[in-house]
């Protein structure tokens, strides 16, 4: 394996002493002059129209600047088709927006709020997506008849994946040697939680400037998405570092929006910042997610076809569920290599809190109830879950639709040895006994095994241009508008170029996340920092370096083919001696600019395979995560530690702990989410961490010259699949439903009646 | 957060006189660690106009014993009271569930006294009032308990009648194990009452010019066996879903004498007497142990959503005895 200076070696993190020591600032912590505090006064009904506003008393509070209402703010427009306004004169979930406050100080604008009078028409409400569709529910938008939003959306084009069609389905089932029938739900619509809530200050000024700073995984997004929409404005976004973001914070509009009204009607820039309970309660959630699925297979588990109806919840509004929605039916083929497939969504708008993006977009929804119908199969034909994945995860030569509809061929890796050394590490051939049955019995607790999967060919999407600017003093500043959302891409990046170009790593900068500085850039989503944006930084760092010597050529009288750099020197490739300082080629008072550009390549997936051991309390219906092995193949590892810690992460932000305790706990008569705190939402602490180890192999792969592969976005998706298998192991009983909190496994027990299912009233 | 004023007390003499001063519109702030979420929250209808300092009186901190009791001043900070040499000698229950309170930065300046007047945890009770408003349950006068027929997995399955919200407190449970006494300082002076009984189904039997000043423990036998359980889904931070404390003394094997309170099933503390009645006199084995778990869960009458409870208890109680 090739040796690097920098790559695969442990280096700080640039921003972690800034981090550690309190110095990072965060929205939060920034003020600008004359800067107002926004605040949103929000609806206490789950479906109402609005009849009328009384702001008059608020107006008059000293030091409120404005206070505005639906019929007041610009007619701005967002969502999937663009269907939500910062304010609506009828409000969809409890917390919806109804009026927008600036005032001098904080507490005058949590003050006004409630000098607001306002007077609603109730409507009934309605919350389960199937319920929904059916021809009397309540209506949520005169647009989407049925509450179903359009599938025939545009947002990756004109043939946008909205299901996965292939082969034929029927002729499958009829060369299967069984069918298995099933339904499993993921609607507990879990929030990833980042524990920086959402946050921004934005300032209009003059006729149509305007700036923000957002504390968002994607600022530039911002500006990309809505500079046209807001009527063709000077847009300028400033990026900020993220308290995390785990995909949720890559939208930002749901704040930015109002505030940039605000500003725009006080002519002063305007701070918004969101605290825990209006994250929790009036932000995005994940999707919901449930499957009527049958699968066809032969003895030997070949899967002859599949085929489902997915009914995918989006709560009040699209965020963007038909993107997720498209790349979830990708993922699907990269898991089951299958030759025919129905499998049909359903995208359905109900009366709460929204669902958005979060990591596993879409595919972990899918495949958090996907998997459990084929384990059914899995269970009758008497096959091991591990073997029955290595069989049919993709292989290179394998085709697969992806988001935009076209068919790509893999051109990857073969991941059977990711898969066996996960296998391995995790001791599963020892303890593995079959399906429903417990590892180990100990009294009243049983342990159980279990193993899921997940893939994304997101690793390489997208467009990214970088340029990386070589100075004479011997440093180098990338330009590349990525926002550092606690992954540590910023300094992995940095480690890029400061390889190519040889440079001590304290010498290699990334500009600050600024759209003024920077080129166009989505930023690091789907795990596609390390191929994708490394790629151009890589291209733009070799541009540069081929510059450099093409300017300094002449100066040591070698062609530049010859030449070499280290430390801010070029020298001669066969003479070393024959070196010159950067500065001989470009002048004190000169630079060289260099150039990359990525272009999109969905033929790489990437690979995560996640094995759980848990142990249930069959007498209180407590479940325990033991242990929790990772698997994967990332070609080659940029930076270990942070390559651990994204495997680490695999717990939280709505991931395997979303099996395991992780909901939002919605009352279905008030339509109030009823645990917007940190103490009834149930997130994991340090105090009570697994036993956790990883299998990370590093097999060269087919991307850039570091060979390297992105998979951060995708360490919790294989989790929450993994537990339902471990418990139903555990207990010998199958459960439908995340998450396995003791109610249910007590009722599944036998031991409690049944609680009112999840969805129903 | 809204204003309000601040006022340091020196004694509690001077707190009483304050509070009374206030009728009603005032709080005492001992920890804090609790009152600044719900005033932060807006949880209340009323809100305070005045909050009166506690921490500043010097006498109401520490423990003490004389030969057959031991005294706990109310502001003891919940760390100290677990660190304390004659809590763990006499008392190691009380030690376990001060120990599973909240997390250690908590318990750093929560006091016992605080923890035994914490308000419920109820999420409708509790539901910020920036999210469309506070919920008007019935705890805040409005006419119904939302959580009958809502998201009542949390809630009471025993003794509720209009309101379903549980006591949250965990030492309260330990200390009605311990058959400890709570003293209240008022207006009218001061008055000592079981601890299992200073909660009323809406709160507690506190006064608006009254404070809990200390608290009294009964040296136990010392043979007897104390276990305190708490389940909870994560094991920091939460409160219960479910707690019990025992006390058992055992001669030759049997079973002379018996304590058994059930925590978070209802609006107080719950003794198990039929249990307890049932245990004495015989041999604790798994057995008896499930059997008295049985008769101290025969009265529960659960909700829809919290059956799951019930077995829970079952299962701590059994355990409890059996020092599981």
């Amino acid at each position: 394996m090739k040796s690097y200076r920098y790559i695969g070696k442990s280096t700080p993190r640039k921003d972690a002493l800034d981090i550690v020591t309190g110095r990072t600032k965060f929205i939060a912590d920034l003020t600008v002059p004359n800067m107002l505090y926004g605040r949103i006064l929000r609806s206490p009904h789950p479906h109402a129209l609005i009849k009328s506003i009384d702001t008059a008393a608020a107006m008059r509070l000293p030091g409120v600047k404005a206070v505005l209402t639906h019929a007041d703010v610009p007619d701005w427009r967002a969502g999937f088709p663009h269907h939500v306004g910062i304010l609506d004169s009828k409000v969809r979930y409890v917390g919806a927006g109804v009026t927008l406050v600036a005032a001098e100080t904080a507490e005058i604008a949590e003050n006004a709020l409630a000098l607001i009078k306002v007077e609603y028409e109730l409507l009934p409400a309605v919350y389960d997506p199937e319920e929904a569709t059916q021809p009397n529910a309540p209506q949520l938008y005169d647009q989407f008849p049925g509450n179903v939003f359009p599938r025939d959306n545009l947002v990756f084009g004109p043939h946008t994946l909205n299901g996965v069609e292939m082969g034929d389905p029927e002729q499958g089932f009829a060369e299967a040697d069984f069918i298995v029938e099933g339904t499993y739900a993921y609607e507990n619509i879990p929030n990833p939680l980042p524990p920086e809530s959402p946050a921004v200050i934005a300032s209009w000024e003059g006729a149509d400037n305007l700036t923000v700073w957002l504390g968002s995984q994607g600022p530039q997004v911002f500006k990309a998405a809505f500079q046209r929409r807001m009527g063709s404005i000077n847009l300028v976004s400033y990026g900020s570092p993220v308290g995390a973001s785990y995909g949720a914070k890559y939208a930002s509009w749901q704040y930015a929006l109002p505030a940039a009204a605000l500003s725009k009607a006080t002519g002063r820039p305007v701070k918004l910042v969101y605290d825990k309970a209006e994250h929790l309660a009036a932000f995005t959630l994940r999707l919901g997610s449930r499957i009527r699925g049958k699968v066809g297979m032969k003895k030997d588990g070949t899967v002859t076809a599949m085929a489902g109806d997915w009914l995918v919840s989006s709560g009040a509004y699209s965020e963007c569920t038909q993107a997720m929605v498209a790349v979830g039916c990708g993922e699907a083929q990269l898991m089951l290599r299958c030759p025919n497939w129905s499998l049909k969504p359903q995208m359905v708008c109900t009366n709460r809190s929204a669902s958005g993006q979060v990591r596993g977009f879409g595919g972990q929804e899918l495949k958090c109830a996907l998997i459990p119908i084929l384990t059914l199969g899995m269970e009758q034909a008497g096959l091991d879950p591990v073997e029955f994945f290595k069989k049919h995860y993709i292989k290179p030569g394998d085709g697969f639709y992806w988001r935009e509809g076209k068919w790509w061929v893999c051109t990857g890796m073969d991941y059977s040895q990711a898969i066996d050394r996960g296998a391995a590490t995790f001791g599963w051939s020892e303890k593995w006994r079959g399906w429903l049955n417990s590892t180990a019995v100990s009294g009243a607790k049983r342990r159980g095994i279990g193993v899921g999967v997940h893939g994304n060919a997101d690793a390489g999407e997208d467009v990214s241009e970088v340029y990386v600017r070589l100075e004479p003093n011997g440093a180098a500043m990338i330009h590349c508008g990525i926002a550092e959302h606690g992954t540590g891409q910023r300094s992995s990046l940095c480690k890029m170029a400061a390889e190519i170009l040889q440079l001590p790593l304290d010498r290699v900068f990334v500009t600050p996340t600024d759209s003024l500085v920077n080129p166009i850039e989505i930023g690091p989503v789907g795990s596609r920092g390390t191929y994708a944006m490394g790629g151009a930084v890589i291209a733009a760092a070799e541009d540069a370096k081929r510059k450099l010597f093409e300017l300094m050529a002449p100066k040591l009288k070698a062609p530049p083919e010859a030449l070499e750099t280290i430390d801010g020197m070029v020298y001669v490739q066969d003479k070393p001696e024959t070196k010159l300082p950067w500065i001989k080629a470009m002048q004190f008072h000169g630079s060289v600019m260099g150039y990359g550009r990525f272009e999109s390549d969905f033929s790489k997936p990437n690979f995560m395979m996640i094995f759980t051991e848990v142990e249930v309390d069959t007498e209180t219906g407590k479940v325990e995560l033991l242990k929790v092995v990772g698997a994967t193949d990332v070609g080659q590892i940029i930076d270990p530690l942070s390559l651990t810690n994204q495997l680490n992460g695999c717990l939280g932000s709505a991931g395997i702990d979303s099996a395991i305790f992780e909901e939002t706990v919605l009352d279905r008569q008030l339509g109030r989410i009823m645990n917007a705190n940190m103490i009834d939402y149930k997130w994991r602490t340090f105090a009570e961490l697994p036993e956790m180890e990883h299998a990370i192999l590093e097999s060269p792969f087919s991307t850039h010259q570091f060979q390297a592969i992105g998979m951060g976005e995708i360490t919790p998706s294989p989790g929450p699949s993994a537990v339902l298998m471990a418990v139903s192991n555990a207990i010998g009983v199958r459960i439908h439903e995340y998450p396995l909190t003791p109610d249910k496994i007590l009722t599944a027990l036998g031991k409690t009646a049944p609680s009112e299912r999840m969805g129903k009233q | 957060m809204k204003t309000f004023t601040h006022i340091n007390a020196d004694s509690v003499a001077e707190a009483v006189k304050l509070l009374a001063q206030y009728q009603g519109r005032a709080k005492l702030n001992a920890g804090g660690t609790d009152l600044l979420g719900v005033l932060k929250d807006r949880i209340l209808p009323d809100y305070p106009e005045a909050l009166i300092n506690i921490k500043t009186i010097p006498e109401l901190s520490g423990v003490a014993e004389d030969e057959k009791t031991i005294t706990i001043g109310a502001l003891t900070i919940l760390a100290d009271l677990s660190a304390a040499p004659l809590i763990e000698k006499y008392c190691p229950l009380l030690k376990e569930a001060v120990d599973t309170v909240a997390a250690p930065q908590i318990r750093n300046v929560a006091t016992i006294g605080g923890n035994l007047c914490q308000d419920t945890r109820c999420w409708y009770y509790r539901y910020p009032d920036e999210i469309g408003g506070m919920i008007q349950c019935l705890r805040k006068g409005g006419k119904t308990c939302p959580a009958v027929v809502g998201e009542n997995q949390y809630h009471a399955i025993m003794g509720a009648k209009k309101c379903f919200a549980v006591s949250p407190s965990d030492t309260a449970v330990a200390l009605t194990a311990l058959d400890a006494t709570v003293t209240l300082a008022g207006g009218s002076g001061t008055r000592t009452l079981p601890v299992e009984e200073l909660y009323t189904p809406l709160g507690n039997v506190l006064n608006p010019d009254e404070l809990v000043t200390a608290i009294y423990i009964p040296k136990p036998a010392p043979a007897a066996k104390q276990n305190f359980i708490k389940f909870t889904l994560r094991k920091p931070i939460d409160f219960a879903i479910v707690s019990v404390a025992s006390l058992t003394t055992l001669e030759q094997g049997i079973c002379t004498a018996a304590r058994i309170v059930l925590g978070a099933v209802a609006y107080t503390p719950v003794r198990a007497r039929e249990a307890e009645k049932f245990l004495t006199g015989k041999e604790l084995t798994e057995e008896t142990a499930s059997e008295a778990a049985e008769l101290a869960l025969a009265g529960a009458k659960p909700l829809a959503k919290n059956a799951y409870k019930l077995e829970i208890a079952k299962t701590l109680v059994k355990r409890a005895l059996l020092g599981q």
